[in-house]
């Protein structure tokens, strides 16, 4: 190494910082293309507008004709200043710290449109901000930029966002909107679905309405609801016979806590239900409902994701709806998971879900309520039973009495064959329905092995050997082709004939064998 | 002179005192199984291995025990006449035990607590209704059975049963009930010769069952049960021991048929049951218990935690255990093997008695919470015991429901956390 590098290389050992770089336009991209469910609009414009503490929220959603979207969210919230307006726009600026919409992400989704137009009122100013062509800015690697108003008013606060030509396909297409499918969504997994209220005597309600144009859904009036999901009516002991579907009952809120190792407190809050399905189908729940019920994990008191194990494989999970809010799950991002599944947190959770749903499994009412399922589960299989039986007496009488279709029949039949005082004894003295050859029966000359089928020809079809058999015992001789056919083809390598006339079947060719063959149908 | 008085209630679970003559007991109590002839004679307290070991708790024998007294584990304990042979002795020293109560045998002189002879039933009948020896074998009449109970010098004696199994057939169970109760009329001709409590065994699984073995009985006798016998010993549910459902319901409806025909104020044992199961069964109304599975699980190297959880002892933590046993340094290092010159009796020994120190702290801690009749307290209690047992909890959650105070009343409100 010669000197002058060396000097060099002191120089370039000089501390030397650098600083990530962000690509702000890759950024809002991703983050606006983040949201794959177009419902999520619906939920980050519901969540913002609760931590806004309005007392109604109005959406509308609407489809001109050449297709291009429109979304109005109105509210009457405390409103945006223009610092709000900042973090509203804004990457990662959120000012909420412990609401539900805390990192900022969620308004990104509105730049995939043509234009946002945002207008709100707070301590007595009317701000006004217009952003043109966000998306097609964004597309040319360019950051979008937005007009702000401000002016002094005496309109009550509130905000009003519009998004026009919101981007449809990629991410939001409204025309797989229906109310349904969002009533269903706004109960199910945002803030309009909350058990907080069963917990929070401070609980700030607010209205909910959601309006889409005709052209995405003319089916129904327009979604009005508040932030409560709210459970069936209790029926705990309806009169009636077949009321087990319609029973419903409530197992009030409950704090659990539980101490982890470390000492720290976990509260859980646990409300539900348990219920038959008439019951159940009340809740707001629209499509598979397998995928609705059993027992729900919950932050913000919005449901995430069920814990169906914590009821235990003695139980049915659609049984039961409830909901255990726990504030130290962490989600991810879109709060479609839970994040910190592998840590003590989620095992004490789930530990103290599962010893709470024992309780409600082991609750003498939930035990009256399957016992009664069962019971007119019964009731509608004889009710089943009565109408088959129906059937079956006319076809009885069609056919005038016994008419043995089983080797079961042939023994009734042999029976009344020997009482009506056949000319020898024949009677059963062991039978094995499921074996080839089925029967011992007593006869004058002692015990001998028989085959009882309804139709002689069914035996030869299972291709049995005969080695065993000294009787054949029949209702009758069935398909006389097919034995014809056996006689001439020969039975496993061996010639047999088959005699009628003598009621006889002979067997083999050195050591012959002649099996007597009972058939009953004439003799009855 | 016996007596029960029932001095505590919460619900069917119940706190008793038992006392035979001169001798007390606080239900609900386990019996530890004791077998006082291992073979061997009287210096080495019959026998050598572990069992000699425990007989050496049970007498406070200081080399053994460090020089605290553990006799307490041992207030009454049980053994039986089949217990006798189970090392193969000859007739001869069969005699020689017979010859002299347990009592008078100077190791045991000192020993103060109850003795429950037990007829050895079912191991007898699973030997054709025989007591085999090396060199003999003997037909074990109820008569037969009585005189040797009675040759221990007990304080509790019972009738010889023919235990009933799952599998039985139905004619075959009603043989043995038959059977058990011809035994139980001839015991109590001979009620007068027993100088302490003629117990009663009766068999079944479910009410039906324990009504037609508790009518069999009745049938034979010419006095009602209570002027005879002076308590209930439900048997055969050890095949069923791992089934707790069955063994709750079991117990429950013997207790039920117990205060239909009016013998409430007997107490009811339970044949062959311990451990886990136990605190369930206190709660539907058993008083005591008996079982050897203390000894077991120590022969198998297995140290109980609670009643539901064994670790191998090697990996025992003795700190976390606060039994007397475990807060002995010398029992700690037996358990560890840290000594020199330690047999295997010595190491499972201390095992022993930690495991049936365990059980017995339980049912302390039981006897207190019923003595303070706070159902909510028994539920708590029930609750904590089986908090983490999977299998168990829905049995003790359904009972606490049924039997003691439901998790959700009725009224909507939540009756405790």
């Amino acid at each position: 190494m010669n000197e002058s590098s060396h000097t060099s290389t002191t120089m370039e050992r000089q501390a030397m910082h650098k600083t990530p770089k962000v690509n702000e336009v890759n950024e809002f991209i991703e983050i606006a293309s983040d949201f794959e469910d177009p419902l999520e609009v619906i939920r980050e414009a519901l969540s913002n507008s609760y931590d806004a503490e309005a007392t109604w929220v109005e959406i509308e959603i609407k489809q001109d004709d050449e297709g291009r979207n429109t979304l109005i969210i109105e509210d009457d919230g405390h409103g945006m200043d223009e610092q709000d307006l900042e973090s509203f726009f804004d990457l990662g600026n959120s000012n909420k710290h412990d609401a539900i919409g805390y990192k900022g992400h969620g308004t990104k989704i509105y730049y995939k449109s043509d234009e946002i137009r945002v207008e709100s009122v707070k301590d007595g100013n009317h701000v006004e901000s217009v952003m043109e062509q966000p998306w097609e800015t964004l597309n040319n690697h360019e950051l979008p930029t937005y007009s702000v108003d401000t002016e002094e008013t005496d309109e009550t606060s509130g905000t009003r966002i519009e998004v026009h030509g919101f981007r449809a396909g990629q991410g939001f297409d409204p025309e797989q909107l229906t109310y349904n499918k969002i009533e269903h969504y706004i109960k199910w997994k945002t803030i309009g679905g909350s058990t907080a209220w069963h917990f929070d005597d401070d609980f700030h309600e607010f209205d909910i309405e959601v309006t889409l144009s005709p052209q995405i859904d003319n089916t129904r009036k327009p979604i009005e609801t508040t932030n409560k999901l709210e459970f069936p009516d209790e029926n705990l002991h309806p009169d009636g016979e077949f009321v087990a579907e319609r029973m419903c009952k409530h197992f009030p809120p409950r704090e659990l806590t539980v101490t982890l190792d470390d000492g720290r407190e976990l509260t859980i809050e646990v409300v539900g239900m348990v219920g038959g399905k008439e019951a159940r189908n009340e809740l707001p729940t629209y499509g598979k409902h397998s995928a609705q019920f059993g027992i729900w994990l919950a932050k913000d008191h919005i449901k995430v994701e069920r814990y169906n194990d914590a009821i235990g494989a003695d139980n049915e999970f659609f049984h039961f709806f409830f909901v255990a809010n726990c504030q130290s799950l962490e989600l991810s991002a879109n709060r479609e998971k839970i994040r910190n599944k592998s840590g003590d947190v989620y095992q004490a959770i789930t530990n103290e879900l599962e010893r709470f749903m024992t309780k409600v499994c082991q609750e003498e009412w939930y035990r009256d309520y399957i016992a009664r399922r069962k019971l007119e589960d019964k009731k509608r299989s004889v009710q089943s039973q009565e109408s088959s039986l129906q059937d079956r007496l006319v076809k009885t009488k069609e056919q005038g009495g016994l008419s043995p279709s089983n080797p079961a029949e042939v023994i009734a039949a042999l029976e009344r064959y020997s009482a009506n005082g056949s000319p020898e004894t024949v009677e059963i003295a062991d039978f094995r329905m499921d074996e080839e050859v089925n029967a011992i029966v007593n006869t004058d000359d002692g015990y001998k092995n028989a085959a009882l089928q309804a139709k002689l020809s069914d035996f030869f079809e299972d291709e049995t050997p005969l080695t065993h058999i000294d009787r054949f015992i029949c209702w009758k001789v069935g398909d006389r082709d097919a034995l014809t056919k056996i006689e001439r083809a020969s039975y496993l390598g061996d010639p047999i004939r088959f005699d009628f006339s003598n009621n006889e079947v002979t067997y083999g060719e050195e050591d012959k064998k002649t099996i007597p063959v009972l058939e009953l149908v004439d003799k009855m | 002179m016996v007596s029960f008085d029932v001095i505590a209630e919460a619900g069917e679970t119940r706190r008793g005192q038992l006392q035979i003559n001169d001798r007390t007991l606080e239900t609900p109590h386990l019996f530890p199984v004791v077998n006082f002839y291992g073979g061997g004679n009287e210096p080495a307290l019959f026998g050598g291995g572990i069992h000699r070991t425990v007989k050496e708790f049970m007498v406070n024998h200081p080399p053994t025990t460090g020089g605290t007294d553990y006799s307490d584990l041992f207030g009454g304990v049980m053994t039986s006449i089949s217990s006798l042979t189970d090392y193969g002795i000859r007739e001869k020293k069969l005699e020689e035990y017979l010859d002299n109560e347990i009592r008078e045998w100077g190791k045991f002189s000192d020993y103060d607590g109850m003795i429950f002879a037990d007829s050895g039933g079912y191991k007898i009948l699973k030997q054709g209704g025989e007591l085999e020896g090396e060199d003999f074998t003997k037909d074990i009449t109820q008569d037969k059975a009585l005189d040797m109970q009675l040759d221990l010098g007990p304080d509790i004696v019972v009738n010889l049963d023919h235990p009933i199994h799952p599998d039985d057939e139905f004619e075959e169970r009603i043989e043995k009930m038959e059977k058990t109760a011809v035994n139980a009329r001839q015991l109590a001709k001979r009620r007068d010769e027993v100088d302490g409590a003629c117990y009663l065994t009766v068999h079944g699984y479910y009410e039906a069952m324990l009504e037609r073995s508790f009518d069999a009985i009745e049938n034979e006798l010419d006095k009602p049960i209570p002027e005879v016998f002076d308590g209930i010993a439900l048997g055969s549910l050890v095949p069923r021991k791992d089934n707790v459902e069955v063994l709750i319901e079991a117990v429950s409806d013997c207790r039920l048929e117990m205060q239909q025909r009016g013998y409430n104020d007997l107490p009811l044992h339970v044949f062959g049951i311990s451990g886990n199961a136990m605190p369930l069964l206190v709660a539907v109304g058993a008083d005591t218990f008996d079982s050897a599975s203390y000894l077991h699980q120590a022969i198998n190297g297995k140290y109980c935690v609670n009643l539901f959880e064994t670790v191998p002892v090697e990996e025992a933590d003795f700190h976390a255990c606060d039994c007397r046993i475990c807060n002995d340094g010398l029992h700690r290092d037996r358990m560890r093997n840290r000594l020199d010159d330690l047999y295997q009796k010595d190491i499972l020994g201390s095992v022993a008695a930690h495991n049936l120190a365990i059980q017995q702290r339980e049912l302390r801690r039981f006897r207190q919470l019923i003595a303070e009749a706070d159902e909510d307290q028994i539920a708590a209690y029930l609750e904590e015991a089986v908090k983490d047992q999977k299998g168990f909890r829905k049995f003790a959650y359904k009972l606490i429901n049924e039997r003691i105070k439901p998790y959700f009343d009725d009224d909507g409100e939540t009756s405790y956390a």
